[in-house]
């Protein structure tokens, strides 16, 4: 699969900009394409449970996020560390920019050291293949800072928010370095009325890094990937296993979850797994652990487009985000949800 | 020999650590403050590393020779004595055998004696050399595997055997040195673009293969895992999902 099969024009006014309870709005009020093999259709969140029967099971991700935009100092004076993946207190993957709204890369060396807080952070070496990215080794652990000097990460379109804003109804442990936020428009009268459908739901946890790659690659399948720490249970592993028997569909709520399902997937079924995935779920792989994905909208070239078209092929996906587009549906992680059903079996 | 004499906070051997893997791993190590013990057989590309390992601030012991040598062993144990303690041992130097490969019908005693013996058997003398600073510091030791132990591929044959082989030593050393708290692993790199993977295939071109920093974020895992819970198992560098057993 080429790069160019993943890029998509896209009006810039599309970016959501605001969460819609800044606007005095609730969290659901956002908007719900629903793609199915047959076509599209137009809704509202709280006409999620609609789309679903009951014996559906419901995957969200318990990672809950970490405000981990750090202000550091160095050679080339005040720069943001954004800090994306713990393997350590002190070893972390962190993406260095100018700005949150000016990335890099930038000209760093390998040895450099930056000032974060009380910390001295050396940036061991980038990691391959994606030279935006690097190791980071701290003279001490940094969750102390992150706590004293951190902010949620954030870019160009939007602005720092309280931390609150980047939680969902499911966030339990914190380690992600950008919010899983498919569930964000999951509010509790929502979860009631799933309850209430007969639909299941059941956590995974899988720490999220910075943003979705962009795709840098000649061909999607030679994109490095870095690693993110997963958790899939054996509760539910087994409650997987369980839908997928009674021929009952495993709907992941935000493509954090494809990925740990799809890691922990066996032709014999979901197991439960612990450590780090680098899996990258593209066409090429295809879709085994799961039938539906409940998603935002996805910038151009990104890993996360490779995904979707996994689910519904890439003449889909582009034919899901020009009626997306069309009909002026919002961009990121406070815009609007894409319900993706892959073809009934019934 | 030795660059610096300041006493470092963590001690890795490694051999076969002039180029390719080895050279990436002692590089990276070196970047995170490591003291740093290397062996490679060509006397001039060691001494070429060991110089470039030392710019980047951290003491640097190199020492030619042979790992099927028992004066090498001794010597690298000495450099770690000296230190006082062994972190991390990564038994990386191998021999491919014929270049090109051989079926294993044609596969001579003299080759397959030399590949065992340096795949196999020097990792575990590298170990019983080093046991008492391993113990002392609980270490951790990484044995280089390559999905030739499992594969059957036609001309693997010896290469293969012996790295299986490796694979039950790192197993069955991992069962016994558990209680003495020394953890054990095998780790298969992958497909890389180095020396050795050429010498497999000579003449043919190898540039699609990854070079092996791309076994970086690896280590930079294993290295942040608890010893004793990844003790036992047995990595591929660039496979999908790195686990820790339940």
């Amino acid at each position: 699969m080429r790069r160019a099969d993943l890029v998509f024009e896209r009006p810039e006014d599309r970016f959501a900009r605001e969460p819609p309870e800044i606007r005095g709005q609730s969290r659901d009020d956002v908007r719900l394409l629903v793609t199915r093999p047959d076509g599209h259709r137009h809704a509202r969140f709280g006409d999620l449970p609609q789309f679903l029967r009951p014996g559906d099971l419901l995957v969200v991700n318990e990672s809950a996020a970490i405000p981990a935009s750090l202000p550091a100092e160095g050679r080339l004076g005040p720069i943001l560390l954004n800090l994306s993946t713990r393997f350590r207190s002190d070893l972390w993957i962190a993406e260095p920019r100018w700005t949150a709204g000016r990335p890099g890369p930038l000209p760093l060396r390998s040895g450099e050291e930056l000032r974060v807080g009380r910390a001295a952070v050396r940036l061991l070496s980038p990691y391959p293949g994606i030279p935006r990215l690097w190791f980071a080794l701290a003279d001490r652990p940094l969750e102390p800072i992150i706590v004293d000097r951190g902010a949620p990460i954030h870019y160009g379109y939007t602005q720092a928010w309280p931390m609150d804003i980047y939680q969902t109804l499911f966030s339990r442990v914190p380690g992600s370095a950008e919010m899983p936020s498919a569930a964000r428009p999951i509010t509790p009268r929502i979860r009631e009325r799933l309850e209430e459908a007969g639909v299941g739901i059941a956590p995974i946890l899988l720490h999220t890094g910075v943003s979705s790659l962009e795709i840098e690659a000649d061909t999607v399948e030679g994109q490095a990937m870095y690693p993110e720490p997963v958790t899939v249970s054996k509760k539910t592993a087994d409650a997987v296993n369980r839908t997928h028997a009674e021929g009952d569909r495993v709907i992941a709520v935000g493509t954090t979850v494809v990925r740990a399902l799809e890691s922990a997937w066996t032709p014999e079924g979901v197991r439960p797994v612990a450590g780090f995935t680098r899996l990258f779920v593209n066409p090429d792989r295809g879709i085994h652990a799961v039938d539906g994905l409940l998603t935002g909208f996805h910038d151009p070239a990104t890993s996360h487009l490779a995904m979707l078209g996994a689910f519904l092929g890439m003449a889909r996906v582009r034919s899901a985000y020009a009626d997306a587009v069309r009909h002026g549906y919002l961009w990121h992680e406070f815009g609007d949800s894409h319900l993706i059903l892959q073809a009934e079996d019934a | 020999m030795t660059s610096r004499s300041a006493e470092p906070d963590n001690v890795a051997l490694i051999t076969g650590a002039s180029r390719g893997l080895g050279r990436v791993l002692a590089g990276f190590l070196a970047t995170q403050g490591y003291g740093l013990i290397i062996a490679a057989r060509g006397e001039s590309e060691l001494r070429t590393a060991a110089g470039e390992l030392a710019s980047a601030g951290v003491p640097v012991v190199s020492i030619p020779g042979d790992v099927r040598e028992a004066g090498l062993r001794h010597q690298l144990r000495m450099a770690a004595e000296r230190w006082g303690r062994l972190d991390l041992l990564v038994n990386n130097a191998s021999e491919l055998g014929d270049s090109p490969l051989q079926p294993l019908v044609l596969a001579s005693r003299e080759t397959a004696r030399r590949v065992f013996e340096v795949n196999t058997l020097a990792p575990v003398a590298l170990v019983q050399a080093t046991l008492p600073l391993l113990i002392r510091s609980r270490g951790l030791v990484v044995n280089i595997t390559s999905d030739a132990a499992v594969g059957g591929y036609p001309g693997w044959g010896v290469y293969g055997a012996s790295k299986a082989a490796l694979d039950l030593v790192s197993k069955t050393l991992a069962a016994e040195l558990r209680d003495e708290g020394v953890a054990v692993v095998s780790v298969d790199p992958g497909d890389m673009r180095t020396t050795m993977h050429q010498d497999a295939y000579p003449g043919q071109d190898i540039s699609d293969r990854p070079l092996p920093d791309v076994t970086v974020p690896f280590w930079a895992w294993l290295l942040s895992q608890p010893r004793m819970a990844v003790s036992g198992m047995r990595y591929q560098a660039q496979a999908p999902l790195w686990e820790v057993p339940a």
